[in-house]
């Protein structure tokens, strides 16, 4: 009896790999939205924060000089030095975000102890740029006024404390969620459309006038899920790591394998499910690859979620992921178990509810083919 | 040889056709019509954070001076303000409510007026140097401001901006543009895409090829209808846009007349991926899959030459980028490359042509096996 099961288990399993990897185009578009998204964060990670400006110095004198010194060492901006007339023309070709004009009279002014401005001329077309340049410019002054010492008139000064042991470089941040979001894709599409192709070819025909049992069609179909897209997910980890992007350590490999296998076996029984739902593969396909960024945006996506509303980071709680998303944070970033009992037994549970969801869908949809 | 007269009936042919087609599958059309409201919807959650980081200030100290520290706070376009008791914002930031805890210290009156100095303390969650950078940069701008409010006559180094336009445009409205034309993207190629892979799925593309019918004239036929119906979506997309988030165009004939061009364009490309893939299900995954990394790619966040040069040189080769520059000037009067909008509407016009073309070529050189 078992081994009959399993041995139909194995054959569906099979069989569903083979049409599978006959399929390259289908396996290619399933990773290519996370990969592409990897790519572009790679691409772009080396200039974020870092506004193109160009710097005017009129002045000679020597804190002239200073406010310009800081400015280009300051790591705020990425500095070109102008003239005003070079300075006129990179801001029209829109190759500056801002002018910064350190006037003639700086010197003087500071030690005649008078008013002076850094003149701050910007492209104030959306607010992202425009914030970065005002929060800039003034923290390029205080590190002006800082290097007096006790002499500085500015008294306030911050006395940071971290909540976490380092800063997580954004690029290494962006790429753990899209591992995630590689993960259910790839579930969600070559499950779903696993289970809707035997609708629309009218296989299932077949398989029910098999002798194998009902739950041995549908382990197989979740197992093939969950076994294609563990396989791509630890491909995609591996070479992460080997990479440098992301670099599990030591006992948290374990923690990291375990959290991506509950994930697959999530997205996988969630995919059984939408496909025997629907049963058609061209709804399935769009249905799939809507609901699986859907999942990824509702828990932050590549950004931080404390910085969103209170509603969506509510919301968030309720989608599965998000505790996906906390477990490999703490396991690869900070070599943490912080609530990782809680993190696994929820995706644990939400792994069993999508394959028992998509047991019911199965069963239902096999039993109206009868 | 095609007469002018024989070409147009096929266009109309092809049109009513594929018209009755969609008709017949009102689900599918009626998803297809959503579809870019949909990508505006799941998009809107990449950016509804806006960009400022939630923040409990402790006041420990009430007195003036620490009143117009925390209004200076308020007004540097970084903060979302809440004030808490030391246990309440140890809680906050404990629970993941806020990314940063300030506390003004008991004596800061006394000493900001002493002269001596006075350390402010900053906890904050640096979950990722972009977002951390920010906070530990939006500081230096409130002490500088505080101080030139303050102490005008101490702190004489104050930055002086002067902005190009003459208010700063909100995260969100500038945003829902770049989303609008990823959502035209999505549903201008799903439909026309599927409307061309459906023929040959079904194989009825081998009447049309034994046809005495042009090529050419197949595919505007079928793009037209697929046009149509993305028009349809793009009304929605708009309405929602204009009518309910408020962002309002400036220039209502560019509006009109871009969207029609940029609908025209994916039209043009859907049926080039439909013909070339000839299977629905890679189509619509690979549409939508993609329209995130496309998003990001296509310089949405501002002028693309404010990014690195590589970053420049992958947006300039897709056709979302010269879609986003010109539906910003429609709807904000930006100005996001120095091409002109002459050019930059030549540009769109030519990938439509170029798409248009490849897809006839594609078509001609199709073949299907009995």
């Amino acid at each position: 009896m078992l081994r009959a099961f399993v041995r139909a288990v194995w054959t569906i399993c099979k069989k569903d790999i083979r049409v599978w990897l006959r399929q390259p185009a289908n396996v290619a578009i399933t990773v290519l939205p996370a990969l592409a998204l990897l790519f572009i964060d790679a691409l772009s990670a080396g200039a974020v924060g870092l506004s193109p400006v160009a710097l005017v110095t009129l002045d000679h004198g020597i804190k002239g000089q200073q406010m310009a010194q800081v400015i280009h060492q300051a790591d705020l901006f990425r500095v070109s030095d102008a003239t005003p007339a070079q300075a006129r023309a990179l801001y029209q070709n829109l190759d500056v975000v801002a002018i910064l004009t350190i006037p003639a009279n700086f010197t003087r002014a500071i030690e005649a102890h008078q008013p002076t401005h850094i003149e701050v001329q910007i492209n104030n077309l959306n607010a992202d740029f425009t914030n970065d340049i005002r929060r800039a410019v003034p923290d390029a002054i205080t590190q002006l006024y800082q290097q007096q010492g006790g002499e500085s008139p500015i008294k306030v000064t911050l006395q940071e404390q971290n909540l976490r042991s380092q800063d997580i470089q954004l690029f290494q941040y962006s790429a753990m969620p899209l591992l995630v979001l590689l993960l259910v894709i790839s579930g969600l599409v070559s499950s779903s459309l696993s289970a809707a192709g035997e609708w629309e070819t009218r296989t299932i025909k077949e398989l029910l006038l098999s002798p194998a049992s009902s739950g041995a069609i549908i382990t197989g179909k979740v197992l093939t899920g969950f076994a294609t897209t563990m396989t791509l997910g630890v491909l995609v980890l591996g070479v992460g790591d080997l990479l440098g992007w992301v670099q599990p350590e030591g006992v948290y490999w374990l923690s990291v394998l375990l959290i991506l296998a509950l994930v697959a076996l999530f997205s996988a029984g969630l995919g059984v499910a939408l496909g025997a739902l629907l049963q058609r593969i061209q709804p399935v396909s769009s249905a799939a690859i809507v609901i699986a960024l859907y999942l990824f945006f509702l828990t932050g996506g590549t950004a931080v979620l404390a910085f969103d509303p209170m509603w969506l980071q509510t919301i968030a709680t309720f989608v599965p992921l998000y505790y996906g998303r906390h477990a490999l944070e703490m396991a690869i970033f900070y070599h943490s178990s912080d609530q990782l009992g809680r993190d696994s037994a929820v995706l644990a549970g939400s792994a069993l509810l999508a394959v028992s969801l998509g047991i019911l869908a199965m069963r239902r949809g096999m039993a109206d083919s009868r | 040889m095609h007469t002018y007269g024989s070409s147009l009936r096929v266009i109309r042919a092809c049109l009513k056709k594929d018209l009755k087609s969609s008709f017949s599958e009102p689900l599918f059309t009626l998803v297809s019509i959503i579809l870019p409201l949909n990508v505006l919807l799941l998009m809107s959650l990449l950016v509804i954070s806006g960009g400022l980081a939630p923040t409990a200030v402790v006041m420990q100290d009430s007195g003036p001076l620490a009143q117009q520290f925390y209004a200076a706070m308020s007004q540097s376009h970084s903060f979302v303000l809440q004030q808490a008791t030391t246990d309440q914002a140890a809680a906050l930031i404990e629970q993941g409510r806020v990314v940063a805890v300030v506390t003004i210290p008991a004596d800061f009156d006394a000493r900001i007026r002493q002269q001596q100095p006075v350390s402010v303390g900053v906890k904050i969650n640096n979950l990722n140097t972009d977002f951390t950078n920010d906070i530990r940069r939006a500081l230096p701008l409130s002490i500088t401001s505080f101080y030139a409010k303050a102490f005008p006559n101490m702190v004489t180094i104050t930055p002086r901006e002067r902005d190009a336009y003459p208010q700063d445009l909100g995260y969100i409205p500038y945003l829902a543009v770049p989303i609008l034309v990823i959502g035209l993207m999505v549903g201008g190629m799903v439909q026309a895409g599927t409307a061309a892979a459906v023929e040959w799925e079904h194989e009825t593309m081998k009447e049309l090829l034994l046809s005495p019918a042009s090529r050419l004239a197949i595919l505007l036929g079928k793009m037209l209808a697929a046009f149509l119906i993305g028009l349809a979506g793009a009304v929605v997309v708009l309405a929602v846009l204009i009518a309910l988030m408020g962002v309002w165009p400036i220039h209502w004939g560019e509006l009109i007349g871009f969207t029609l061009l940029i609908l025209a364009l994916f039209t043009a490309w859907g049926t080039l991926l439909g013909t070339w893939l000839k299977r629905r299900t890679p189509l619509s995954t690979l549409a939508i899959g993609l329209c995130v990394p496309l998003f990001f790619l296509s310089g949405p966040f501002g002028p693309i030459s404010f990014f690195a040069p590589i970053e420049q040189i992958f947006a300039r080769l897709f056709p979302v980028y010269y879609a986003i520059v010109v539906l910003q000037h429609a709807f904000h009067d930006f100005t996001l490359n120095t091409y002109g909008i002459g050019i930059n509407t030549l540009i769109l016009a030519a990938y439509t042509l170029g798409g248009l073309i490849l897809a006839t070529v594609a078509l001609r050189r199709s073949t299907l096996p009995h």
